[in-house]
């Protein structure tokens, strides 16, 4: 069966494997409320695309802004959703608030709870931000879990840990780096990766 | 969840096979629609007890979903069986 | 037209940015937004978010209303865990429902 690039919603990928029975559930579940009229597929092939392609850009661009831009980082900082908003980001359901790095406060995010992340900013949390593992111990240890993604944060400057446990959704300010000086913000945007967005990795450039 | 002892954090990002693309598709239009609240998932999901940790996220959130479009009505058991059945025979075709 | 916001407003509250608030020590059944290893510990309001609808509520299919105050809670993590190995200047910040606090 061939996959067909335009059209996602009556196919599936081969590179999944046999299906599961979750897949066939997920897939029977959609195929009954598309009859029933609940959804469309036009709607959930459109809500596929924006978490691949359009979300995942968002996060990047909006931190690079911030690193040139003084006023919309205090705007950012202030009132994250709105400071997106009047940038012509529109975040949906997200009730986004921006954590600065600095030089005495590294910002680490988790949701405890389940794995409530800023998807309409960072698109989807990547699996390690959804496991058990990290939902555990980041917060009672989280200087030993940035430890295993390579993070290591003096003691003189303190850890501080978010857990968006009811309706905020957060994202790391991470610090600039020196040696970003005259950088245009598609450069600085090309360093800023997910994994700072969420405060486990700083940018480097 | 939060303190419990743990294991080491995998850093590596394995990604979403395209099925699971589809469920968060699926999961996520219906929220933003309010068909189901974000909330009912929640709740849904912590009621699977045990299962919760014997169960992937994606295998979670679409027991959950499944438990909360049944509640609401938006088919019955019946339904969703037959069609995972007609889904599966689709899928064994191809 | 208004720009979305990341808070709401709230009418009535019981409490404000600065002051020492204790998380209720309770374990009732069902569906919460306040983790486990934070009931009981005392903390600092940082923050009021606005009113919400009662995730406690939503969960079950009801409106959730009256809509609850949100505060996000600062606690020192030498307070959350009594084993904690960082920094001492090591905090922790997480969002707290009004009927979950009182004045400490």
């Amino acid at each position: 069966m061939k996959h067909h690039d335009h059209d996602h919603s009556h196919d599936r990928s081969f590179d999944d494997g046999p299906p599961s029975e979750h897949e066939i559930m997920s897939r029977a579940m959609q195929e009954l409320l598309e009859a029933k009229g609940v959804i469309t597929a036009e709607q959930l092939r459109r809500r596929m695309e924006q978490f691949d392609a359009e979300f995942p850009q968002r996060g990047a661009r909006v931190i690079a802004h911030a690193w040139v831009d003084a006023d919309f980082r205090r705007r950012l900082v202030a009132d994250g959703k709105r400071a997106c908003a009047e940038w012509g980001i529109d975040l949906e359901a997200d009730r986004l608030i921006a954590v600065e790095n600095t030089a005495l406060v590294h910002n680490v995010i988790v949701c405890t709870l389940c794995s409530c992340y800023p998807r309409a900013l960072l698109g989807m949390p990547p699996t390690w931000y959804k496991s058990e593992n990290y939902r555990r111990r980041v917060v009672r240890e989280p200087r030993a879990v940035l430890r295993e993604f390579g993070t290591v944060i003096p003691d003189d400057v303190e850890v501080r840990v978010h857990d968006s446990n009811a309706d905020m959704r957060y994202v790391v300010v991470p610090m600039r780096p020196a040696g970003t000086d005259g950088w245009s913000e598609e450069q600085l945007a090309a360093i800023i990766t997910r994994d700072a967005l969420v405060g486990v990795t700083v940018p480097k450039p | 969840m939060g303190g419990e002892a743990a294991g080491p954090v995998d850093p590596v990002d394995h990604g979403m096979k395209f099925w699971e693309k589809q469920a968060n598709a699926l999961r996520n239009t219906l929220t933003s629609r309010k068909v189901v609240r974000l909330d009912e998932l929640r709740r849904a999901a912590e009621d699977l007890g045990p299962r919760y940790y014997e169960l992937e996220y994606f295998q979670r959130t679409t027991e959950a979903l499944r438990r909360v479009l049944l509640e609401h009505g938006h088919f019955t058991e019946a339904e969703l069986a037959a069609k995972m059945a007609e889904v599966r025979r689709r899928y064994d075709a191809a | 037209m208004t720009l979305p916001s990341a808070y709401t407003e709230t009418r009535a509250r019981r409490f404000n940015v600065g002051e020492r608030v204790r998380v209720k020590l309770a374990f009732p059944p069902g569906h919460r937004r306040t983790p486990a290893y934070v009931r009981g510990k005392s903390g600092v309001i940082e923050r009021v978010c606005g009113a919400f609808a009662n995730p406690e509520e939503l969960a079950y299919g009801f409106d959730g209303e009256p809509k609850r105050v949100l505060y996000r809670v600062r606690f020192r993590q030498r307070e959350l865990w009594p084993d904690y190995a960082g920094a001492e200047g090591d905090h922790l910040e997480l969002e707290i429902y009004e009927h979950w606090l009182e004045a400490a």
